[in-house]
């Protein structure tokens, strides 16, 4: 690796970047240090850079009351904090863990950092700017992921824990984004061969066009270099009636400029249609009465267009997604508080969130607002299988709408329950219509955040339709997992920007590559990505009937309990569903894999942490062969059969 | 097959289609019925059966006879709305047949799922199907059907529903005995006590099969045969049998085939409040302790809160202390009482049917305590699991009488523990011993014809251990052969009276009123189309289960307790997918059968030449 704890130089170097006031951060203080005989390296990526490292760190299993841990080195970087620990133990984790070559099972990328707290005499909660306390006895790191993690600088030398912790604080929460990872990631990018429709061109709106067979819907060129509206795509989709003057003319009473816009249409013409609320005339009291009858009247001749892209004319149905639908700030809480649900100090403390499980997990509101936009997703897609066409109207047209939009689509169409419809969807519908990605994940620091896991909300909801029509989808709840994990580690363009306007202008101004989420080539082996496949999957055109109600909606245990070793069902779950079917699919006589490798996969495959398994014969994994590449054999028998 | 009546699920909220009435459980589970459309039904139409059959007539069973019909009744549905049809009564069941929708709205209840019958309304009393019958069923419905108001239209229907309903009652015979369908298989000899041993390796140096209750004389609530430690005396064992509540010496359930760590059984200890002793039983207790080698310990896992314990020395009953069974040491295992259960399900059932209350349905849920209970079970039973898994170390279970909580504890660690008791017969010999052969009280807690609803002996223990199983087999889809149906079927004839299976209290009572004899075992029913119950996920594994008791993963079960609900059905395509792609396989796997013997007939024919060397087939 380039960069070796310690190079002086890039320490220097650093200091000055991330301006830190402790000039005492050195190399040689580590160097001169002899308590940790073993030499433990962090992986670093290219472009990657050691800040800070602790040696002799403790890092604490989930609640097991501070009583069982790992020790080994934590280090932050400009990346991760990555915990690295004897290497025999971490190949143990691989066999039950996606190989990210990212990240490994015991590193967390900055982005992926929530909230910090120093213990000391107490526990203290730390924002950038506080002072690190000089009796540091240990952090504690909550991350966006439901990861809790506790080391304790207990045998560190003296010095270790203070200067680890500082640099954690001044790294983990970039204020600017070109602090951001990917403007020092150098890695060379070759867009992969994925069939995502990416929503950039022309073209790829075209596309739509002809694959719904719409009409009545025309590409403008208005916003070209955004100049109407800098969320918006560039290539708008409107109503073939309406002039590009009449656009430019009505943009500006619309919050973001952002006008109507067609994103699906059904075989029989009803059209789903995005558009903003109209500017609100708060800020100009003096003409309020005047401008908010033009801005009306903007709108209403905006909605009739709409009715006239219709077949038949039919009048559009507008479904308002600020009323009874759950707010960013709402969102966010109800996170937080799922959260706390995930996380456990000790086994007491879990034990006693058990018993009251199901009415904090109702107080937490999260079922009830997964329910909520599954709801307003059902309306609408029963509007449009009425030949209704529907405008989805949000305040700024950014988040609920994304996630109403695609879940209706996803209702509507089988093409987007396909591994390349999906993708393609979400450039649509999140990245091309500019859903703030940076904010709303909270990958820069602001102290007033508007950070609110909506794209969560989202995937939460997917995977309840994935619940209930198990066959209906390419993929299964590993890729949804993976994607949730993958919009936390900053190097995807997919992830990391607010707008289309501001990907352009950052692989134009500072240069930076632009790496798709899609390629998940740049994060995954081969084997971890076949894994995605619903081996159940098989194309049927039908509509889905959801249902909504809290009492069929269930909490996604893979994603959110992972990290609670306590709850790993050793030997069933999920995976071993898969499995079995997996196992159906291939020819007679051939399995997956072993019996006993069958039990060794527990409840969270592939996220299993904290296996304490250490008996795990890897030769017997042949994970491979997840993948369903068959041919060989079933070639096999077909020439025996032959014979 | 007639699918047109499960295709609308609106209209099938209640019922099942008339083909499959005799096939699926009660003739109502929308699984039932597509698995029985799907695999077809072997079962002779009943209806043929009977030649006197008229047009509006119920479909009956051999030996079923129609004993009242009412007409122009109204089904009063609590999800679909009123239906008109004819009401028929008879010795085994409920049928209503709507004449008034396009495809034929049919709702079956045995009577042995009533638990009371109301009429409601009066002669003057107003408002549409304000006057009719009300019936209160056990497993989680109502049912309302409106009379017209004139000639006591209801009450012919109304006093055979009585007399049905609750036979015993009106000194009636239950259904199962009048039952006469043949089955191929007969399950009475499902379950072999002295086979089942034999399986376990028993007898050995450790324990022995005495037939000291052959005629029930030493315990009439335990079976005739017992497994015990091979030291033990006859004198002894008798001095035991004294010591514990009404006969329940402990005996073995199950013994680990590597470590011989055992899982015994028995009721409470009579230490009464005078702290009595009984030096045969804590000699007792010591064998069993030496019986396995691996340990010098034993755990007395007491299911009854500490305190409901203590509260027993009162009533002469008690718990080991344990400075008199000095090896011992005593984990209670805090389970409530058949009081506290019997209100849980009450609540449950509120909180159920007919609607739910989406926006309090967790916390509606947490507050009936059905789900803490199932948890404080199943957190039991692991601990049994624990012990003689991975400490080796033998466990003795009891509760007040041992025939409730110690049947739930014992049944649940046997099932954990061995594998051959998640197949379909495996399961079925559990049932069979853990439950039957040891006495749970199944006419007293179910109430089997009788009209006394109100009876303080009534309590769903063996719903709440089923319930527990399907928590079980949730957490490990592919390690049972057997499939959430089979448990549906199991529960609902529990309380159908159609099989002689859960009638009555004991061994000794069955055996005594020929049970055998003169009833159908519910197992040759089931037994005689079990592929419906199979699994297709399954796959034989020889390892111990460990779930894990937390209420993160346990669940209602909505495909049992609100399976009336027509919005509330749970779907499972995987179930259905998954059994298209066994067939499959299958097939394919024949296909290759048939290919080698192709090709070992070739290679036979060709014999002689010198060929032969090459082609030994290698598989």
């Amino acid at each position: 690796m380039n960069f070796i704890m310690s190079d002086t130089k890039t320490n220097n170097s650093f200091k000055s970047y991330i301006g830190l006031h402790d000039t005492n951060l050195s190399a040689h203080d580590i160097s001169n240090d002899e308590s940790f005989s073993e030499i433990l390296l962090p992986k670093l990526l290219p472009g990657e850079m050691v800040v800070a490292e602790a040696h002799s760190v403790l890092l604490f299993t989930p609640v097991s009351d501070k009583k069982n841990g790992k020790l080994g080195v934590l280090v932050v970087t400009n990346f991760k904090l990555s915990f690295i620990t004897a290497e025999e133990e971490q190949n143990t984790y691989y066999i039950s863990y996606q190989r990210n070559m990212l990240l490994g099972p015991n590193d967390v990328s900055l982005s992926n950092v929530d909230v910090l707290y120093q213990i000391s005499s107490k526990k203290r909660k730390l924002t950038p700017g506080s002072s690190v306390s000089d009796q540091v006895k240990g952090i504690f790191v909550l991350c966006k992921d439901m990861r809790a993690l506790t080391f304790s600088f207990k045998l560190s030398p003296p010095g270790h824990g203070r200067k680890l912790t500082n640099a954690l604080l001044h790294h983990g929460f970039p204020k600017q984004h070109h602090l951001l990872f990917p403007f020092e990631y150098t890695v060379p990018y070759y867009p992969g061969n994925h069939q995502v429709t990416m929503f950039r061109t022309a073209v790829d709106w075209e596309k739509e066009l002809t694959r719904t067979a719409s009409v009545g819907w025309r590409i403008s060129t208005v916003n070209q270099n955004f100049r109407l509206s800098e969320s918006s795509p560039q290539w708008l989709v409107v109503c073939s009636s309406i002039l590009d003057k009449q656009l430019r003319e009505a943009a500006p009473h619309f919050n973001g400029g952002r006008l109507p816009q067609w994103c699906w249409s059904s075989h029989s013409g009803a059209a789903l249609v995005r558009m903003a609320d109209v500017v609100s005339a708060s800020d100009r009291i003096k003409d309020r009465k005047s401008l908010h009858y033009k801005v009306r009247m903007q709108e209403n001749i905006l909605l009739e267009t709409v009715r006239k892209s219709h077949p038949r004319l039919t009048q559009p149905v507008v479904i308002e997604l600020t009323k009874d639908m759950p707010s960013l700030r709402h969102i966010q809480v109800s996170f937080c508080k799922l959260r706390d649900l995930c996380v456990a100090d000790n086994e007491k403390h879990f034990w006693e969130q058990d018993s009251q499980f199901y009415s904090s997990l109702e107080s937490t509101r999260w079922l009830h607002y997964v329910g909520n936009c599954l709801l307003k997703a059902v309306n609408a897609a029963s509007n449009l299988a009425k030949d209704i066409t529907v405008v989805l109207q949000e305040s700024d047209g950014r988040d609920i709408s994304c996630v109403i939009a695609s879940l209706t689509q996803i209702i509507m169409d089988p093409y987007f329950r396909t591994i390349n419809g999906f993708q393609s969807l979400v450039q649509k519908e999140w990245v091309s219509m500019g859903h703030p990605f940076c904010i709303r994940l909270g990958h820069i620091y602001k102290s007033n955040t508007q950070q609110s896991p909506v794209w969560l909300l989202f995937l939460d909801c997917v995977w309840q339709l994935l619940q209930q029509y198990p066959l209906e989808f390419e993929f299964n709840q590993i890729y949804l997992t993976t994607l949730w994990d993958s919009s936390l580690i900053p190097i995807f363009e997919t992830f990391i920007f607010d707008s289309e306007k501001e990907r352009s202008e950052a692989s134009s101004v500072s240069p930076v590559i632009l790496r798709s989420v899609w390629d998940f080539g740049e994060q995954l082996p081969e084997r971890d990505i076949a894994s995605f496949s619903n081996p159940l999957y098989r194309e049927s055109p039908k509509h889905l009937e959801v249902k909504s109600g809290v009492p069929c909606l269930h909490l996604w245990s893979q994603c959110y309990f992972r990290f609670l070793p306590i709850l790993e069902i050793k030997g069933g779950g999920k995976p071993q569903v898969d499995l079995a079917i997996r196992e159906l699919l291939l020819p007679p006589g051939s399995s997956v894999m072993s019996v006993e490798s069958k039990q060794q996969i527990g409840s969270f495959y592939p996220f299993t942490h904290w296996n304490t398994r250490n008996s795990v014969n890897q030769n017997s994994l042949l994970l491979s062969t997840l993948s369903l590449n068959t041919t060989d054999d079933s070639q096999s028998i077909i020439s025996f059969s032959c014979d | 097959m007639d699918r047109k009546t499960m295709s609308s699920e609106l209209l099938n909220s209640d019922s099942c289609n008339l083909h499959n009435a005799s096939s699926d459980s009660l003739g109502s589970d929308s699984m039932s019925s597509s698995l029985t459309s799907k695999v077809g039904n072997e079962n002779v139409e009943p209806a043929e059966a009977v030649p006197t059959v008229r047009p509006d007539d119920p479909p009956l069973l051999p030996g079923e006879k129609v004993q009242g019909v009412a007409r122009e009744v109204t089904y009063v549905c609590p999800y679909s709305g009123p239906a008109r049809g004819v009401l028929s009564v008879t010795n085994y069941k409920l049928h209503f047949r709507s004449l008034d929708r396009d495809t034929p709205y049919v709702i079956e209840v045995p009577l042995g799922v009533v638990n009371r019958v109301e009429k409601v309304g009066g002669q003057l009393s107003r408002g549409e199907n304000s006057y009719g019958i009300e019936i209160f069923c056990k497993d989680m419905r109502n049912l309302k059907f409106g009379h017209k108001q004139e000639n006591h239209s209801r009450r012919n229907v109304f006093e055979k529903l009585q007399q049905y309903a609750f036979p015993l009652s009106h000194k009636l015979p239950l259904f199962a005995f009048e039952y006469t369908e043949r089955f191929p298989e007969n399950g009475w000899n499902v379950y072999e006590p002295i086979a089942e041993l034999k399986r376990m390796g028993v007898p050995n140096d450790m324990w022995k099969i005495t037939k000291i209750n052959e005629n029930y004389t030493i315990c009439d609530s335990y079976p005739p045969i017992w497994a015990v430690p091979s030291q033990v005396t006859e004198e002894d064992l008798r001095q035991v049998v004294q010591f514990r509540s009404r006969g329940r010496a402990p005996v073995l359930s199950w013994i680990h085939p590597e470590s011989q760590a055992t899982i015994t059984r028995a009721s409470q200890p009579l230490v009464g409040l005078g702290a009595k002793r009984s030096c045969e039983d804590e000699g007792y207790i010591q064998l069993i302790i030496e019986a396995n080698a691996q340990s010098h310990k034993l755990f007395i896992m007491d299911a009854r809160p500490s305190a409901n314990a203590i509260a027993n020395k009162a009533k002469g009953g008690g718990y080991e202390p344990e400075d008199t069974y000095q090896n011992a040491e005593l984990i209670f295992l805090d389970i409530h009482n058949i009081h506290a259960m019997r209100e849980s399900l009450r609540k449950l059932k509120e909180l159920c049917f007919p609607n739910i209350d989406e926006s309090k349905w967790l916390s509606g849920i947490e507050s009936t305590y059905w789900l803490k209970y199932i948890k404080c079970i199943l957190a039991g039973a692991c601990r049994i699991v624990d012990k003689v898994e991975n400490h080796k170390t033998s466990v003795l279970v009891h509760c007040s009488d041992g025939w409730d909580r110690t049947s739930q504890l014992t049944a649940l660690a046997m099932l954990m523990l061995d594998p051959y008791y998640r197949t379909l017969k495996g399961f079925e010999v559990l049932i069979e011993k853990e439950w039957l052969s040891f006495g749970h009280k199944f006419h007293l807690r179910i109430g089997h014809g009788s009209d006394n609803h109100s009876d303080a002996d009534r309590s769903p223990i063996f719903l709440q251990f089923i319930d527990c199983v399907w928590q079980v087999t949730q957490m490990f889809p592919n390690a049972f052969e057997f499939n959430e149906f089979f448990l549906i079927n199991i529960i609902d004839h529990m309380y159908s009276c159609r099989f002689g299976t859960f009638l009555f209290n004991s061994d000794r009572e069955r055996t005594n009123e020929g049970v055998k004899q003169k009833t159908v075992s519910l197992w040759s029913y089931l037994n005689s189309s079990i592929d419906l119950y199979r699994n297709p996920l399954y796959h034989p594994q020889p390892h111990v289960l460990e779930p894990i008791a937390s209420m993160r993963y346990i669940q209602l079960w909505k495909g049992y307790y609100c399976r009336w609900n027509p919005s509330m059905r749970p779907q499972d395509p995987i179930y259905q997918r998954t059994r298209e792609l066994l067939v499959l396989k299958e097939q394919l796997e024949k296909n290759q059968e048939d290919c080698r013997k192709e090709l070992r007939s070739r290679i036979s024919r060709s014999i002689g030449s010198p060929s032969r060397l090459v082609a030994s087939p290698k598989h």
